[in-house]
């Protein structure tokens, strides 16, 4: 009986339960980023393997069909970058502008701020790549020498801090073009931003998710050159 | 395009992401390698992918629960966590806000520079449903 605590369905199960049961909560409290399902549904697992005295390892072994998926995922988000040529092609200078200055600011910013608080290269790495979706955090900071659970959980916060925020932010900076708000929310805060700026206005909405999707090539390439140069 | 065939595409462009990954040696994830592959791909052959697109709006659209087992890792970070847990959170919070600020305020700058703000917030755009 005990070894059904190291088989894959095991876990997968509990896993989608626990996942289910956070994302209805998640829907009950209207979508509000502080009840994001992973953030609810990671405490659940973490305290199921302490409990059983199972080992991480055992649980990755047993859930890494899901991890998988986000490879083909990340390639896909091409798609949507397609659909949006002709909003690229005509606003070509803003986006190319906005999408390099945001992407150094977060790098620069984030890698900056833990260096004074004197971080090894492992943490600086989990960090640098805190601006992209989380997949490509994940990837991006495992090749850089960070840790993939760390990289997750700094995207996942940014992106809370960045739905929060956003409308006071640009009130109070009297931004009211709903595409520079989006832009700027897309490149900072990836899919949670996109999530917050849909529920605000569709064109914000749209400017966010392309600003997420082109971050997370820009951002990935940036760091790669900067990981070659240095 | 069948459903198979969608996925065919998918895989096969990070595979060949995977490739170019290793013969260059780059930091840069295969899987983004792997996107600029299929950006290329769907300019070089133009046409309706309907099933590409509700595939890769699935992936999309369920993001969150492939990257649970990742936050889960958490679990092994503690001592990583009690030492620079506090430094993490404010240089994420702060670099978060300052990248909204640098990102709207260029944004607006550079629309004014090619003067294309008579239309400001009033652009045709297509909804766009994204995970995290």
């Amino acid at each position: 009986m005990n070894d059904l605590l190291s088989t894959q369905i095991f876990w997968l199960a509990i896993t989608f339960v626990v996942f289910e049961g956070a994302d209805r909560l998640s829907v009950r409290s209207g979508r509000h980023p502080l009840c994001h399902p992973v953030l609810l549904a990671a405490p659940v697992l973490i305290a199921a393997l302490l409990l059983t005295g199972t080992s991480y390892k055992t649980y990755t072994d047993a859930t890494q069909v899901l991890g998988f998926l986000l490879g083909p995922a990340v390639v896909g988000l091409a798609v949507p970058i397609w659909r949006q040529r002709a909003l690229i092609c005509r606003l070509a200078v803003p986006i190319a502008l906005a999408l390099g200055a945001g992407a150094l600011t977060a790098i620069i910013s984030a890698v900056g701020i833990m260096a004074l608080f004197g971080a090894p290269s492992e943490v600086l790495a989990s960090i640098a790549p805190r601006a992209t979706t989380t997949p490509v955090a994940m990837e991006v900071a495992s090749q850089l020498g960070g840790v993939p659970a760390l990289a997750a959980v700094i995207v996942l916060l940014a992106g809370v801090v960045g739905a929060m925020t956003a409308t006071p932010l640009f009130n109070a900076m009297k931004i009211s073009d709903y595409r520079a708000r989006g832009f700027a929310l897309g490149v900072s805060a990836h899919g949670f931003g996109a999530a917050r700026a849909f529920q605000v206005d569709a064109t914000a909405g749209a400017f966010a998710s392309l600003g997420m999707a082109l971050n997370a090539v820009v951002t990935a390439a940036l760091l790669s050159v900067m990981a070659v140069l240095l | 395009m069948t459903m198979i065939g969608a996925i065919a595409l998918l895989f096969t462009c990070q595979l060949l992401g995977e490739i170019i990954h290793r013969l260059a040696g780059l930091p840069l994830p295969g899987s983004v390698i792997g996107m600029v592959l299929l950006i290329c791909w769907l300019g070089l052959v133009r046409k309706e992918r309907p099933t590409l697109e509700a595939v890769t709006g699935w992936l999309t659209a369920h993001l969150s629960i492939m990257f649970v087992p990742s936050a889960v890792g958490l679990i092994e970070e503690g001592p990583v966590l009690s030492q620079y847990g506090i430094g993490l959170a404010v240089a994420t919070i702060i670099s978060t806000l300052l990248t909204m600020v640098v990102g709207a305020l260029v944004f607006r700058w550079a629309l004014r520079w090619v003067k294309q703000d008579d239309d400001a917030g009033n652009e045709e755009t297509e909804r766009e449903g994204m995970g995290a």
